[in-house]
């Protein structure tokens, strides 16, 4: 079989899950703000309750459970009896946070996770004990039936109380599509009976002798009764994923006339009982036998009878036409458009060289040519475009999982949910990100007495934010915690020989050692951030990533980590420049300004190194061509060009190359699969006239540089 | 008296051979083993149903032994009786 048409629709109600996760996790956080209106927990409730009528359609029993116990006291807020207390609200995340392992753990078909019991029985106790049980209510009697449509009654809560609401019944009839797209009646009528006391009678007319039986046609019907006070909303959630392929009425009992006949006699019916066979014929309605109801149509969608509008399941607003698209066919398209822009500046190169007059239709229709195909490539980097929201949650969560394990209280503050940015580079972030949040908990925030002490409210807060700057995103990390200590982070980097014992250090130059491998400023190495061997590890992942890290700090008002990351790793406005005969790309983003060296510019520093006076300033001077090693440092830099490029804590660099060629934008080929990390070089990009060209890492290349730009003395005279 | 043993999963993607492997016992008393069973969906029992009218028309015996939990549970859920998948036959 090509594909799994049930694997499918299973793929698509995990897609479906992480969406209603995504909404639980935003109401949750209003319930924390103290949001305690009646659709706010609503949403809440909704979210676990669809995943819990969903996983019951798939059979995903321990999902269900876990769902079913924790609506249960999630429905206890609902109607009133439970407060949203931020301990109560405290165990709500824990539990979602649960919930969405759950969730993962029945997508990948892993085991459940740990530790679910123990979340949900602190839910419960909330509730005062154990809530409902999540298995299915226990003590079915059947009793046997004719082949007539018959009628079991489950027989748990059977005393109807005299002024209940009006009892539901449902009739239900699957068409054939019910079953092609995977669903079970099975689960649905599992999933009602979890509601309440169910009778459920079957109507199995319509099926056929066996020889005469199309074995994947719908024929069966069922008819449920289920207690007035359960409300319509969540008895039609159930069928939310079956709607269009089934019919379904759900309605009121109207008085004695309706009901349902008393059960069948027992016994096991003669042949003479058999109802006509009528399999190629559209279904009769549903049990037309036994109710005196309107019949159904058959192999329609369900009709949408008016549903209760006490507000409480409120349609949503506005949906936004969306469509799912596999993520292999946008790389596809990506590297097509890569492709595209590549051939575009051959033809334009080919074109230039075939020394047309600007004015001509040919360069006109390039120019036109060359403004789509660079539409074209914004629009499909919007495709792979994401918001940094989910991983904001990821982030929540981590939060809340660090601050329990050290003991203190921390409350997330984010900010630019929205912001969109790369799907990799998302995806890559949240390794480093998800270290300095626990840093930030575990080392940046103050215990809640000495926090006390300080007279700063005993909840810290963490900031993560993310904003698009100059054509990057910048995402920073904030605590208002005591700000880096650093006497203590001059001690240490000292006592491991980091630094000399003289070292004269800026409060920035002290801020930077927490990036040098292996340095931690924890007295005590704690089970949370580890040995601190991560902050090194931070910033090489946010290098890999074409990132920088800064960190900005006041004694006593916290720290500020900010990551500043390009917005695609497919593409990248650069400088095209020449060194040695060699053609090279600068990014633009890390070129402040460009300028032609006069002598009074350039000072001698050392016996190898120079410097060039800028504006009042001096910017250490790097030759390209010695650092990459194409020629050695030229005898003179006077009417050499430089590029001014700006470094990750502030400070600036001149890089002199031979030639500027122009500025454009490139397409990103990674070096590092197939060649490692290259000190000094991003990646490679493939140029118009089909050579390739390194694309440079100034930052990292400013910090592995020898700074060599003269010939010194000594060599010459050797 | 023939036994056949039914697959672990009665559903859309098993109910075509179950429905074939059936069919192949008809004209004999049969023994339906539902003790592997853990998922009797509602295809498969509409199988049962059918074979049942077909054995009980013909007179032969169909009885569906051992049966699993799932397969009782699921029972339950659809509102049926076992009476109704199961056929005693002339005698």
């Amino acid at each position: 079989m090509a594909t799994d048409p049930m694997a499918e629709i299973r793929a698509g109600f995990f897609v479906e899950c992480e969406e209603l996760l995504e909404s639980l996790q935003d109401s949750l956080v209003l319930l924390q703000d103290g949001r305690t209106d009646s659709e706010t927990v609503n949403t809440v409730f909704r979210a676990v309750h669809s995943i819990k009528g969903g996983a019951g359609a798939f059979g995903l029993d321990a999902l269900v459970a876990f769902a079913h116990r924790y609506e249960t006291v999630l429905d206890a807020l609902r109607s009133g009896q439970l407060e949203a207390t931020p301990e109560a609200v405290r165990s709500f995340f824990q539990a979602a946070d649960l919930l969405q392992d759950h969730v993962r753990a029945a997508r990948d078909g892993a085991p459940p996770p740990e530790g679910a019991e123990e979340v949900l029985r602190t839910l419960e106790a909330l509730i005062g004990g154990g809530g409902e049980t999540a298995e299915p209510p226990p003590d079915f009697q059947p009793i046997a039936l004719d082949f007539q449509p018959i009628t079991l009654s489950f027989d748990f809560d059977a005393l109807d109380e005299p002024a209940a609401p009006a009892r539901w019944v449902i009739r239900f009839r699957p068409t054939d599509a019910l079953y092609a797209s995977g669903n079970e009646p099975l689960h649905l009528l599992r999933a009602l009976a979890a509601l309440g006391s169910a009778e459920v009678a079957c109507d199995t007319t319509a099926v056929p002798p066996l020889d005469a039986l199309p074995p994947e046609a719908a024929l069966l019907a069922w008819r449920i009764t289920l207690p007035g006070e359960i409300a319509e909303a969540e008895i039609r959630e159930v069928f939310d994923f079956v709607e269009d392929v089934c019919a379904l009425e759900i309605a009121r009992e109207t008085g004695t006339g309706a009901e349902p006949p008393a059960v069948a006699p027992a016994g096991v019916p003669g042949c003479a009982a058999e109802a006509p066979a009528a399999p190629q014929v559209p279904p009769a309605p549903v049990d037309a036998a036994i109710v005196d109801a309107a019949p159904l149509p058959a192999a329609t969608p369900a009709a949408a009878p008016p549903r209760e509008t006490s507000g409480r399941h409120a349609p949503p607003a506005e949906v936004s036409a969306t469509v799912r698209v596999d993520l292999d066919r946008i790389d596809r398209l990506v590297n097509l458009v890569g492709e595209l822009v590549i051939n575009q500046a051959m033809l334009a190169q080919s074109v230039a060289e075939a020394g047309l007059p600007p004015n001509s239709a040919v360069m006109t229709g390039l120019e036109a040519f060359m403004m789509l195909t660079r539409d074209l490539q914004d629009s499909v980097m919007m495709i792979r475009a994401q918001p940094v929201k989910p991983l904001f949650q990821r982030m929540a969560r981590i939060v809340r999982e660090a601050s329990a394990a050290v003991g203190k209280e921390v409350r997330l503050h984010t900010e630019g949910e929205t912001t969109e940015v790369d799907k990799t580079v998302i995806e890559r972030l949240a390794e480093p990100l998800t270290h300095m949040i626990r840093n930030a908990v575990d080392h940046g925030l103050e215990t809640p007495e000495l926090r006390l002490a300080a007279g700063k409210p005993a909840e810290g807060v963490i900031s993560l934010t993310a904003q698009h700057r100059s054509g990057r995103i910048v995402i920073e990390v904030a605590d208002d915690g005591a700000g880096i200590n650093r006497p203590k982070v001059r001690e240490i980097a000292l006592a491991r020989g980091l630094i000399p014992a003289d070292a004269a250090l800026t409060d920035a130059e002290i801020d930077n050692l927490l990036f040098l491998p292996g340095f931690s400023t924890a007295s005590q190495v704690s089970a949370l951030s580890g040995r601190g061997v991560g902050m090194d590890v931070v910033r090489q992942a946010i290098q890999s990533l074409g990132g920088r890290v800064t960190i900005q700090s006041a004694p006593g008002a916290g720290t500020r980590f900010s990551i500043s990351l390009p917005l695609t790793l497919a593409v990248l406005d650069g400088m095209v420049v020449s060194v040695a005969d060699e053609t090279l790309v600068v990014p633009l983003s890390s070129i402040l300004e460009t300028a032609t060296l006069a002598a009074g510019d350039i000072r001698a520093l050392g016996p190898q190194t120079n410097v060039i006076h800028l504006r009042g300033a001096f910017v250490p001077l790097y030759d390209l061509g010695a650092e990459l090693g194409y020629r050695a440092p030229l005898p003179s830099y006077e009417g050499a060009v430089v590029l001014l490029t700006a470094q990750e804590d502030g400070s600036r660099a001149a890089l002199i190359v031979d030639a500027i060629h122009e500025q454009r934008q490139v397409v990103i080929k990674g070096l590092q699969q197939a060649y490692g990390r290259i000190p000094g070089v991003a990646a490679a990009t493939i140029l118009g006239n089909g050579r390739i060209a390194l694309i440079l890492d100034t930052a990292d290349l400013v910090q592995t540089a020898s700074g060599r730009t003269r010939i010194s003395q000594l060599a010459l005279a050797g | 008296m023939t036994t056949l043993a039914l697959g672990p999963r009665l559903d859309l993607l098993h109910a075509g051979h179950a429905c074939a492997e059936i069919r192949a016992c008809e004209g004999r008393d049969l023994v339906l083993d539902a003790g592997h069973v853990t998922h009797l969906g509602a295809l498969g029992l509409q199988i049962l149903l059918a074979a049942a009218r077909s054995w009980r028309a013909a007179g032969l015996s169909l009885i569906i032994a051992p049966r699993s939990a799932a397969f009782d549970d699921a029972l339950v859920l659809f509102g049926l009786p076992l009476a109704a998948l199961q056929s005693e036959g002339v005698a």
